[in-house]
């Protein structure tokens, strides 16, 4: 390794793998270097409440509006999928729905927090049922560091309430948060449903609504403290707001919370030892240098901005004794991609995946208090583990409590819908809106889908961004085990829906706003989740995979590559949790081995 | 009814009839004077002051909504600008007015879909006629959302 190496650790991407891997080598002693590619703009509250007033003031209020990108450092946005003229090249045939952030604390400024760990059998998919891979570590492995990740970015949720499909707890753990309380309509919804058993293929399901793991602030357990808006000057000394120790319910979980009831990643860097940390905003990593006979990394390469706006740049090297790429599934097999064709053996990029979605919703018999509490609260876990996994994908449903807001793009929507086609006005329009708003019900129901190498993160000389890096090419294509899982989820929402007398309005509006794809015949509207993973796949060796369990490259003894993209198969849990767990396990491994001379 | 003569408590009362909210509600917004301005700067005015004119010439009372719909709602060149005054308060954006209105009768460049401000996006009367709170803003509190909706008083 290099001699004259500045840092001991340099990062790339401060979101939350990057954040909690810096956390902890700067706790042990570590000088490490994060480099951002987008503006830090995020961490001192007069800036974030701008964005804050960017989401109000949009006309269009997607995943990513309130987080628009810097020339230098563009992302793919929900806007572009129709128009062909986005961040990502989409070679099809499917779109991939998927969105990220590039900007301080990365794609956590606009998750919706759902924390679910991963079920035992989403480790050895292969072994199971017989489908997908397995994953080098089990689900024992990783639970200390579940706990871990649990508190670090603090999740809310009974311990009790989370014991199923075989999920073990450490004796005496509980989550650092009271669970944040069911919304009403979860309530009542869970009256009408708890006691519906429901047949898929041979097995029969109880399903029952039940409340999720969230990284939102609730009631803390014990001493744990939860950490609120964030509000760090210039000056890098963190001021107190007394804001977001709690979720508020502010609806609006995705894009933004505006109290920061949520967890984002700068909050770890704010508790992080700032005397062993340099963050580098307005850095964007572009190559990685590698001795040419070691394989091992040199340096970063990176192109340093003043102006968000501008497309000047100047290049820079960061240089230490270990790499970590931490920039997103996709950006992490992009650069490695760029840097030359010394990795991977040509599975850099591959197994692309995702949690295609279909929305259902429906009008409830009476008013559920719709578009209040956090986005959702509650969900329906019991789809995710069977033996219907060797025949199609297992899914998870999402229970909103914003009304239809993400499938149709209500209220707007059914207020235009009102006005313009059924031309009502006065009372009876105010009548009928106070009526159908509050009754409005929606769930997600997110499929898993499982790795294809043929699925895949490219890049082509022939597109480039504004500072000449490459722009993704993304082939995607959802396979007939995911769309076998969809319409088995969607005839089970439909008898969910039947059994709370919701009347099913799923099919009749708003379809165009979502990839299309024809399955059987039929057109299915699925929509991304967010939940990029499997770009650089950990497995037993190098033959089947990128990087080894502590996502280290195979090919590069001191680059490590964290984040969803080194899972080998994603199950139905949103990744960002397990993700977490990794990372600090990943960190753990690094600080043994650097403490030891390695 | 009463002959208001000030523009905006006649374009208040026009609003008034036209969502099914009350005159001191839509006031309570404090996005009346605004909601108007952003008229004036988009419609023509002859348009605005013959939307106004009719809409003082009809019936007060019950007689009052089946006339706006003849009179009003049902006009080629009035109707859709009454209908985008409802998108306005209900959503505190102004929608752009239909294609052939437009070819009709004249397009300004104000006339896109917009968001008139930060403030008005919060006012929208979308939300409280919902039972609910603005997304993103005026949260409620930690747990309201497990209780009973507004307006549903027995368990």
């Amino acid at each position: 390794m290099s001699e004259a190496a500045e840092f001991d650790v340099v990062i790339v991407g401060a979101g939350v793998a990057g954040a909690l891997a810096a956390g902890q080598f700067a706790k042990s002693g570590l000088k490490v270097l994060v480099l951002e590619a987008g503006p830090d703009t995020t961490r001192d509250l007069a800036s974030y409440n701008a964005h804050l007033e960017t989401f109000y003031t949009a006309s269009s209020k997607g995943a990513e509006t309130p987080w628009p990108p810097a020339e230098g450092a563009p992302q793919p946005d929900g806007a572009d999928l129709f128009k062909q003229e986005g961040y990502f090249v989409q070679r099809g045939p499917h779109l991939y729905g998927s969105t990220y952030t590039r900007t301080f604390g990365g794609s956590t400024l606009h998750w919706l927090g759902v924390s679910l760990r991963m079920l035992p059998e989403d480790f050895e998919l292969r072994a199971r049922h017989g489908v997908g891979r397995d994953w080098p570590i089990g689900y024992a492995a990783l639970a200390p560091w579940y706990d871990r990740a649990e508190h670090a970015i603090g999740v809310s949720a009974d311990v009790e309430e989370q014991r199923y499909h075989g999920l073990t707890f450490t004796a005496g753990y509980d989550y650092p948060m009271r669970r944040i309380p069911p919304s009403y309509s979860d309530r009542v919804l869970g009256a009408a449903v708890n006691s519906l058993e429901v047949d898929l293929g041979e097995e029969r399901v109880a399903v029952r609504v039940r409340s999720y793991p969230a990284a939102r602030n609730s009631i803390p357990r014990g001493d744990y403290q939860p950490i609120g808006a964030l509000d760090i000057g210039s000056d890098g000394q963190e001021r107190s707001t007394y804001i977001g120790e709690r979720c508020e319910g502010n609806t609006a979980c995705t894009p933004i919370c505006p109290v920061q009831a949520k967890y984002n990643a700068n909050k770890t860097f704010a508790r992080a030892d700032r005397r062993h940390l340099t963050l580098r905003s307005q850095a964007v990593a572009s190559q990685i240098l590698f001795d040419g006979v070691t394989g091992a990394v040199s340096g970063i390469s990176y192109k340093r901005y003043d102006d968000p706006r501008s497309t000047s740049f100047n290049e820079e090297v960061a240089t230490g004794r270990v790499y970590i790429l931490a920039a997103h599934a996709v950006e992490n097999a992009k650069l490695l991609l760029a840097s030359g064709p010394q990795s991977g053996e040509g599975q850099v990029g591959r197994g692309l995946m995702d949690h295609p979605a279909l929305y259902a919703w429906g009008l409830a018999p009476f008013n559920v208090g719709a578009f209040r509490g956090p986005q959702s609260s509650s969900g329906i876990e019991d789809f995710r583990a069977g033996g219907f996994r060797a025949r199609h994908a297992a899914f998870r449903f999402d229970i909103g409590n914003d009304g239809w807001r993400a499938a149709t793009g209500a209220p707007d929507a059914t207020v235009i819908d009102a006005v313009t086609n059924q031309k009502l006005f006065g009372r009876q329009l105010r009548t009928q809106l106070a009526d159908q708003l509050s009754r409005q019900v929606r769930m997600s129901l997110a499929v898993e889908q499982l790795p294809d190498p043929d699925n895949r993160v490219t890049i082509d000389p022939a597109y480039r961004d504004k500072f000449g890096n490459p722009r993704p090419v993304i082939d995607y294509r959802i396979a007939d085990y995911t769309f076998e899982g969809m319409a088995a989820a969607r005839k089970v929402a439909a008898r969910i829906f039947r059994q709370a007398g919701i009347k099913d309005c799923s099919r009749s509006t708003a379809e165009l706003r979502f990839p299309t794809a024809i399955y059987d015949g039929e057109e299915v509207h699925y929509h991304g989740m967010g939940h990029f993973a499997g770009t650089h796949a950990m497995g037993s060796d190098r033959s089947n995979s990128v990087v080894d369990e502590f996502q280290r490259s195979w090919d590069h003894p001191n680059l490590f590559l964290l984040g969803s993209g080194s899972f080998a198969t994603m199950g139905t849990s949103n990744p960002t949790l397990t993700l977490a767990a990794l990372a600090l396990r990943t960190a753990d491994h690094i600080i043994a081995k650097l403490h030891d001379g390695g | 009814m009463s002959a208001p003569n000030d523009r905006l408590e006649l374009f208040v009362a026009l609003s008034a009839a036209l969502t099914g909210v009350k005159a001191f509600r839509l006031r309570g917004t404090g996005q009346a004077e605004a909601y108007l301005a952003a008229v004036e700067a988009i419609v023509p005015w002859p348009i605005i002051d013959d939307l106004f004119s009719q809409f003082a010439a009809l019936p007060a009372g019950d007689a009052l909504e089946p006339a706006l719909e003849s009179g009003i709602l049902a006009d080629p060149r009035l109707g859709a600008v009454a209908r985008n005054l409802i998108l306005l308060w209900y959503r505190g954006a102004w929608s752009q007015l239909p294609p052939a209105w437009r070819a009709s009768f004249g397009s300004s460049a104000g006339d896109t879909n917009h968001v008139i401000s930060s403030a008005a996006y919060q006012a929208g009367l979308q939300w409280e006629i919902a039972g609910a709170h603005p997304v993103g803003a005026r949260q409620q509190g930690y747990g309201s959302w497990a209780l009973l909706p507004a307006g549903e008083d027995t368990p």
